[in-house]
């Protein structure tokens, strides 16, 4: 590149249908004010609650440069701090997870209660203030077992209002008692947003996806209306209305909702499951033989569940896949996937780590191939953006749309 | 002979300086055990707070009084900050 790219200019071009100019996802300085003005200002997804589920546990959590360190308290709170001492700025916990009593930079020991307070720094003199050093806080939610964290002064509105429309769907499967039985980290070698967009469809799970799809039912991912489906259609239709009738009247939400378009924007449907109709595994029964929640059905489908700008989950009668997508680099991003079952589940005993986890591992494989691929081609000069289906791709253009109008914002409020 | 007994003192071995062992005063802090004597050990803040001085005790008994820079299970894992730790027994430290 040769001449700066004006990012508002790109913005306001963006065609409503078509996947965005090659920059978007591949260009340094777009990236940055995506850490910035997506990541840096929005609700983001970065783990479950089992995984710190003790005292002093902690997990550190890196968006591009950004880090930050979660630890739950001794009175048992999730809190979250900048992972960057107030010294001279040394990262406090290199370390991906583990157990700490206090803070303690291990540059010069400046030492930090659970509270984020400077508790202990030698040599800095008595009058030195130690109550203006405290660690920078990142604001931290706990839906139902699922942590999100926004790194803004300001958090972003509308979290009440996703807590509000998400706990009686998630609830019953009672998170904060199951444990984590697996965690893979993929790097994919494309940039975030094609990550996402992957996820937003599933209109390349026919070609790609042999393993999850024994499980699926292609109609719940959209479908161009033919003479040639319009039986499978009313099929599938009436296997929806009938499931859904069931599973509510045990107390399990499961009609769709759509609230993408919101500044923390999310979607949520339970969708039947083939064959069984228990889970994702690779015969469609469940892989843990300890059930989530109050729950003795098996075939309770699957709640999936997605977050703008970065996550996904499902949640089925037995487990948890839960996804949490970081931006590393332009063409780089980590896809951190987590495996829940029942905390009193026994590997072994009561699940089989394979059959836990095949289908997602194999899946997971897949997409960061696709992945790989569709950035090798947006990054030639023969791209240019291309049009979506307006049957299986609207959940992708609502991604790219949401991205573009919040990026806007944010270049907006800089000015 | 006086009948004053001596301060009683016990013996410290550091697996991590080959093996080497040192004398420890039961009123001594392991820490200072070690410093004296030259072996190799990290430290910070000295009150127990910052977990620096964090190793694993591989066989003896101390007596701990820390100010947070290590958690119960740590200790139950066999952990323990030297800064603020004396001894009860011989110990033997990783």
């Amino acid at each position: 590149m040769t001449e700066p790219i004006d990012i508002a200019t790109l913005v306001a071009a963006r065609q409503a249908g078509y996947s965005l100019p090659a920059p978007f996802y591949t260009d340094s300085d777009i990236f940055r004010h995506d850490l910035e003005l997506i990541f840096g200002r929005h609700w983001i997804y970065v783990g479950a609650e089992p995984e710190i589920p003790d005292a002093g546990d902690f997990i550190t959590v890196d968006v591009g440069s950004a880090s930050v360190l979660m630890a739950r308290d001794d009175e048992g709170r999730i809190r979250a701090f900048h992972n960057v001492c107030r010294h001279r700025g040394a990262r406090l916990q290199q370390a991906g997870r583990g157990v700490l009593g206090n803070i303690v930079c291990p540059y010069h020991q400046w030492t930090y209660n659970l509270n984020g307070e400077l508790i202990h720094c030698k040599h800095m003199g008595a009058d030195f203030d130690r109550s203006g050093f405290g660690l920078r806080p990142v604001h931290v939610e706990n839906l139902a077992g699922l942590l999100f964290i926004c790194m803004a002064a300001e958090p972003a509105p509308g979290f009440d209002a996703l807590r509000t429309a998400m706990e009686p769907y998630l609830q019953p499967h009672d998170i904060p008692n199951t444990k984590v039985a697996h965690q893979s980290d993929l790097i994919e070698m494309g940039n975030w947003k094609l990550t996402m967009e992957n996820n937003r469809e599933c209109y390349h799970c026919v070609g790609s996806h042999p393993e999850l799809l024994v499980s699926l039912l292609e109609y719940g991912f959209g479908y161009a209306p033919s003479p040639q489906n319009t039986k499978q259609i009313q099929g599938f239709n009436e296997l929806l209305a009938r499931e859904h009738g069931r599973w509510e009247g045990y107390g399990l939400p499961s009609r769709e909702i759509d609230r993408l378009e919101d500044v923390t924007g999310f979607r949520a449907v339970r969708l039947p499951i083939a064959r069984s109709g228990e889970s994702q595994t690779p015969d469609t029964k469940v892989a843990s033989s300890r059930p989530l929640g109050a729950y003795t059905h098996a075939d309770l489908g699957g709640l999936s569940f997605w977050t703008q700008p970065n996550s996904w989950h499902h949640v089925m009668s037995d487990h948890v896949v839960t996804f949490s997508v970081r931006p590393l680099a332009p063409g780089r991003t980590l896809l951190r996937t987590t495996w829940l079952v029942h905390k009193d589940a026994q590997q072994g005993v009561d699940y089989d780590l394979e059959r836990l986890t095949s289908v997602w591992i194999a899946t997971n494989k897949q997409d960061g191939a696709l992945i790989e691929r569709a950035q090798q081609g947006i990054a030639s000069l023969a791209y240019q953006p291309g049009p979506y289906s307006p049957f299986t791709e609207g959940l992708v253009e609502k991604f790219c749309d949401w991205y573009i109008g919040r990026l806007g914002a944010g270049l907006k409020d800089k000015r | 002979m006086s009948s004053d007994p001596a301060p009683k003192d016990f013996g410290v071995t550091f697996r991590s300086a080959g093996g080497r062992t040192v004398r420890c005063r039961a009123d001594q802090f392991v820490l200072e055990a070690g410093e004296d004597a030259g072996i190799p050990l990290s430290y910070g803040c000295r009150e127990g707070a910052c977990g620096t001085c964090k190793l694993k005790l591989l066989s003896g008994q101390v007596h701990m009084e820390h100010n947070g820079g290590i958690r119960q299970r740590e200790i139950d894992a066999g952990y323990v900050l030297l800064c603020c730790s004396t001894p009860l027994s011989d110990l033997l430290i990783e």
